[in-house]
């Protein structure tokens, strides 16, 4: 009686809304419009749905949902909502309910000696990170280190996996502050119970000034780029049975500690010049096309046969970091000296402004990567501590992740549910369950 | 009195062809004619008179040839009326107006004077017709061929019908010889049809001459007369015609319709362009001053009384309920100033009967009536000038961006105040300097601290080797300047480091108190360095662009208080120039070899290779901090203990374009930078100032200077702000030293 009175009191403030899924059929609730409170928030439709999923099956876990109107998520009031969208409450507004992409868990911290400033996440089996104190290291899971890479006499500023099918190693790239690149194999199937360590099998000399990111090619996995603070692209071969050339190139090395070992030497295949500033990052998508983003201010976009840059997007801040993603893989994310993360679409012709920009970090932003399945979801890790996680339908950060006390130097996504992030605390943090 | 009357006729012959003419019009005028008769001998003397002077007008009116043979002619006239005047005086005695014309005919064949003959004649007959131009013919034979005559002994007949009879022929000769003697056959005409000489007399010649000429024939006769009109309208009631009124009065003329069609054609088309009207003003301002309107007059200026205000809302005996002070208000005007309080508090009455009588009327009335008599009745000329309008215009803030107005990166790790910090010139590093005697590179992207030196005493300055392969610091230390290796670069680059930084011979004599800079090598950093011993405490270093020599400053070193090292010979010499007061900095032109050494109150410069002083630069100030060139060289800025920061164009003059005042406290520092507008000061007061200064290449454009940003951040600390600042060489951020021992980085 009281809330059929209440009911009667409120109704001018009610709204017929319809939810809709698409989500697996255990999730789907019955498809009849109801009139729900115009000022209820995203908690008060989760429990809404799953109240209704409730009724459906009795034994139904209640689930934290986000809703979408028209593709935007709701982040206020339904009511608010509809008013700063236009949108009209006389006709059923048709709600569709994804699961919440929060993380639920927080592993422990795995302990670097130094700060972590590179970590790659892109193969499920392991997570790869770089430490300013020269050394790369293979984590099997969070606290549990596998290989240590040595050989960097400087810190390691990017790492990455190279995809190389038909072999049960795995070949790792890294780039360090000491000028070269190093590569390294890894079988990660083994696991010894304390870390081995690892050295190159392969050293990528010919940048005259710290080397500030690789990335490999990511079908093939023939050949890595790198940018470098000379201001130049690299590409490098990666193939470990290299030419007779190379064979040459071998060299005897006297280690520190007096143990002789050959490492392979190679020159860079070439080298793509235009930028007039150091080269923070690059990104190397399809067969053809690398993407650099420097502190000159510019994004460009380079086709590797001729050498030459195709598009060159001007975005008035240093740039830090640069990822290629979402809607068919082609929005630029890139961030840099600014709190602002900034997304381009190269598609769209003659304009270099920014389609979208997120602005709730206080700093420098330091990394950035797109979600490699969906479309909408990004990561983006700052000097301000906390790592975002994005979803480009609102404006709000979904979740906002600190767990790091100082600096966060590089974020990635691992195994699609979980973001792994390194900074200044030495540690690596791994948030999990994320339902993407 | 008919003698007289024939000389009247004559010379009144154009008045009577006046009456003639309108006669003719008006009708009978055989009444008047005889009637006007009597009046003519009392005229007739004046008029006589009237003619001579016509005549004399007519001669003088003449042209000069006509003259002699006119004055001739009025001669021959004159002696022509004498003689017929006599004639006629014989006559008349003789005939005492007798009308026979056989005596007439006798008279004109005595006297040839045909014309008297005729008037004589005529008058006889009284032919009703005045017109002496009318003659009635003596021959009354009518208008036939005369050869009818030809051989008949008469020419024809009279009125009485008797025949007239021929002359007898004169014989040619006879006749000739007469007409020689004779002086007026001249103007002898023989009438075949009356069978008679006739003489013309004076006015028939003139009348013919006149004649000839194409003028009226009559010299009176004014043929642009005014018109008189002779009809009296004023006692008119009654139209002239009783007729209807014609058709066409009544409809619009034709002629009338097709030029006003062509005239607004013409309109339409533009042809005819009308004036335009001059535009009111829309709405007249009711209170405006007068005062405006009576500049406009030229007269004793009229200066209105001024204005009472006029009453507003709150003066209505029944105002709104917001015109009404609440009791805090009204408690409030107690405390304030006469001058501030209102004079007026509205109050709410029901109605206008309730409202009392106003207890100032009379007062008030009576300071009008001062106002009115005591008004000062003078102009005047004050200046309404906005003050907003004095500002200068600068251009906005957002049109000058980027310039670094967000502090996101701090570089944290000295244990005491950072005294000085230098930039790498790739933009990768920064090298600082501290007061806890530790010097440290940075990694600008991250904030990492990548090296500690310990120099062991206070730093006081750091200066990164400006060429990016040569990554070598000076540091100045109590009174050595330290050259170290950083160990960045690579390998070649590292060689050739080490090579440079590498003393051949250790130098002996170290003690010698004559050795101004020793140089010697310093093992205790690890990396190979050289140590610069001074003889007195270095304060400054400066590198040279090319990265082989660089300048100390030691103020208390008299002349020798600056020296220039050159590294790859290992030399130093003192600037041979002699300093006038304490040197504080040297700066080395980012593109000339030329040298600029701040002292405490001017700045000097200095052409290295010329060895001569360029110029001085009077700043004005009480004592000179720090300076700072434009990577152009033209433009030198130099901050001050008092805060005060200067801008000099060397090219305009030596004295400051520009003096800013903007902070409160001691400048410690200024700097340029290397590509974009900007230049920023730092001050002890913990903050920073970044401007806007642009250098045009046009050299009449003076430098334009806007301020931009205040940073703040940095704490005080011992009465230290911010101690140095430096631009990033490749983008437009700021790094500041601070005396809390952090350094900040600040962003567009």
């Amino acid at each position: 009686m009281e809330i059929d009175r209440w009911d009667e009191e409120d109704s001018s403030k009610r709204v017929q809304v319809r939810f809709v899924t698409k989500l697996k059929p255990a999730y789907k609730v019955p498809p009849t419009s109801l009139a729900i409170p115009a000022d209820v928030t995203r908690l008060g439709l989760s429990k809404l749905v799953n109240q209704l999923l409730q009724n459906v099956d009795a034994d139904w876990a209640p689930e934290p949902f986000d809703f979408m109107i028209d593709g935007e998520l709701v982040r206020m009031s339904l009511e608010q909502f509809l008013l700063a969208k236009g949108i009209s409450a006389e006709k059923v507004v048709e709600i569709e309910y994804i699961r919440a992409v929060t993380p639920r868990k927080e592993e422990d911290p795995s302990l670097h000696d130094d700060w972590v400033s590179a970590v790659n996440g892109s193969i499920p089996k392991l997570i790869l990170t770089g430490c300013y104190d020269g050394f790369g290291r293979v984590w099997k899971s969070a606290g549990s280190c596998s290989h240590v890479l040595t050989g960097h006499s400087d810190a390691i500023t990017s790492v990455c996996i190279i995809n190389q099918e038909g072999s049960d190693s795995t070949s790792i790239a890294s780039a360090s502050k000491d000028r070269t690149l190093r590569l390294w194999k890894i079988n990660p199937e083994v696991s010894p119970n304390s870390p081995t360590n690892v050295r190159a099998y392969k050293i990528l000399r010919g940048h005259s000034a710290a080397v500030q990111s690789v990335c490999a090619q990511q079908d093939t996995g023939d050949m890595i780029c790198s940018g470098s603070w000379d201001c130049t692209i690299n590409l490098w071969n990666t193939n470990e049975l290299s030419t007779i050339d190379d064979v040459v190139a071998i060299k005897k090395r006297k280690g520190n500690n007096q143990v002789e070992e050959s490492l392979m030497e190679e020159e860079a295949v070439s080298a793509l010049i235009g930028h007039t500033q150091c080269i923070s990052s690059v990104v190397w998508p399809q067969k053809q096309t690398i993407y650099s983003a420097s502190w000159d201010h510019s994004i460009k976009k380079w086709d590797v046969e001729m050498g030459k840059d195709v598009l060159s997007i001007f975005s008035g801040k240093a740039l830090n970091c640069l990822d290629i993603g979402g809607e068919s893989s082609a929005i630029i994310a890139a961030g840099g000296s600014d709190p602002t993360l900034r997304l381009w679409d190269p598609r769209k012709p003659a304009s270099s402004a920014p389609i979208l920009q997120f602005s709730s970090h206080s700093s420098w932003i330091s990394a950035c990567k797109w979600h490699d399945k969906s479309w909408f979801h990004l990561v983006s890790a700052s000097y301000d501590g906390k790592v975002m996680l994005w979803d480009i339908r609102t404006a709000w950060p979904l979740t906002v992740i600190t767990s790091h006390a100082d600096k966060v130097l590089c974020a990635d996504w691992w195994r699609g549910d979980s973001i792994v992030s390194g900074g200044a605390d030495s540690k690596l943090c791994i948030s999990t369950g994320i339902p993407v | 009195m008919g003698t007289r009357f024939k000389g009247d006729r004559n010379k009144h012959l154009p008045e009577d062809d006046v009456a003639g003419q309108s006669s003719s019009s008006g009708g009978d005028d055989d009444d008047e004619g005889p009637s006007s008769l009597p009046d003519s001998p009392v005229d007739s003397g004046s008029d006589f008179e009237g003619f001579s002077e016509d005549g004399d007008s007519y001669d003088s009116g003449s042209s000069d040839e006509l003259e002699s043979g006119a004055s001739k002619l009025s001669e021959k006239g004159a002696d022509a009326v004498d003689t017929v005047h006599s004639s006629i005086d014989d006559e008349t005695a003789k005939i005492n107006g007798d009308d026979n014309p056989e005596l007439h005919h006798e008279i004109v064949g005595n006297d040839n004077n045909s014309g008297d003959e005729r008037s004589d004649l005529h008058n006889g007959v009284e032919e009703s017709d005045s017109s002496e131009d009318e003659v009635a013919p003596r021959n009354t034979v009518g208008d036939v061929p005369l050869e009818w005559y030809k051989d008949e002994e008469h020419i024809g007949y009279d009125l009485a019908g008797k025949k007239i009879k021929k002359k007898v022929r004169q014989d040619k000769l006879d006749a000739f010889l007469a007409s020689a003697d004779d002086s007026k056959s001249w103007r002898k005409i023989y009438d075949e049809y009356n069978d008679e000489e006739v003489e013309l007399t004076k006015d028939e010649t003139k009348l013919i001459r006149r004649l000839l000429k194409g003028k009226a024939p009559h010299a009176e006769f004014d043929p642009y007369a005014p018109y008189v009109d002779w009809f009296k309208w004023d006692d008119a009631i009654h139209p002239l015609s009783n007729a209807p009124e014609p058709k066409r009065r009544f409809i619009p003329s034709r002629w009338e319709r097709k030029k006003v069609v062509e005239l607004v054609r013409a309109i339409r088309k533009g042809r005819i362009k009308f004036e335009k009207p001059k535009e009111e003003p829309r709405f007249f301002h009711l209170w405006a001053d007068d005062s405006s309107a009576a500049d406009k007059t030229s007269h004793l200026a009229y200066i209105p009384a001024p204005k009472p205000k006029l009453p507003g809302h709150e003066e209505s005996y029944n105002p709104s309920l917001e015109y009404i002070p609440t009791q805090e208000e009204i408690n409030s005007y107690q405390l304030m100033y006469d001058e501030d309080r209102p004079k007026f508090i509205p109050r709410r009455y029901t109605s206008l009967r309730s409202i009392p009588a106003y207890d100032n009327a009379v007062k008030e009335s009576f300071d009008r009536c001062l106002d009115l008599y005591l008004c000062p009745r003078v102009r005047k000329k004050r200046l309404n000038i906005d003050p907003e309008s004095l500002k200068p215009k600068l251009p906005s803030r957002k049109d000058l961006r980027p310039y670094p107005a967000t502090c996101y990166l701090e570089y944290r790790g000295h244990k005491s105040a950072v005294t000085s910090i230098s930039t790498e010139p790739t933009g990768q590093w920064i090298a600082s300097g501290s007061a806890d005697g530790t010097v440290r590179i940075w990694e600008v992207e991250s904030g990492r601290c990548i090296k500690v030196w310990d120099a062991g005493d206070k730093v006081s300055s750091v200066s990164w080797n400006p060429v990016p392969e040569l990554s070598v610091l000076a540091v100045a230390v109590g009174p050595d300047v330290l050259l170290l290796n950083t160990g960045l670069g690579n390998e070649e680059n590292q060689k050739k480091i080490k090579e440079l930084l590498t003393l051949e011979a250790s130098p002996a004599t170290v003690d010698d108190k004559n050795t101004v800079v020793s140089w010697l090598s310093d093992d205790r950093h690890g990396h190979e360095a050289i140590k610069l011993r001074h003889f007195k405490t270095v304060t400054s270093v400066e590198w040279h662009r090319k990265g082989d020599y660089l300048s100390s400053v030691l103020p208390a070193g008299e002349s020798r208080a600056i020296m220039i090292h050159q590294l790859s010979k290992k030399l130093s010499q003192k600037i041979p120039f002699k300093l006038h007061g304490l040197p504080v900095s040297s700066v080395f032109h980012p593109s000339r070899s030329i040298l600029f050494v701040a002292t405490k109150k001017n700045v000097r410069v200095y052409d290295l290779l010329k060895h001569k002083l360029i110029k001085k630069l009077e700043t004005g100030l009480r004592e000179v901090s720090s300076i700072a060139v434009h990577p152009a060289g033209d433009n030198v800025i130099v901050g001050s203990r008092e805060g005060k920061l200067c801008w000099f164009d060397m090219d305009l003059s030596s004295k400051p374009y520009r003096v800013l005042r903007c902070h409160p406290k001691d400048i410690a520092s200024v700097a340029f930078h290397r590509t974009y507008p900007l230049f920023a000061s730092c001050s002890e007061d913990c903050t920073a100032y970044v401007f806007h200064g642009m250098v045009y290449s046009d050299l009449n454009q003076n430098p334009l200077i806007v301020p931009l940003e205040i940073l703040r951040g940095h704490s005080n600390s011992d009465g230290r702000g911010v101690l140095d600042c430096k631009f990033h060489p490749r983008q437009p951020w700021l790094f500041t030293a601070g005396g809390d021992s952090v350094i900040r980085l600040y962003c567009h």
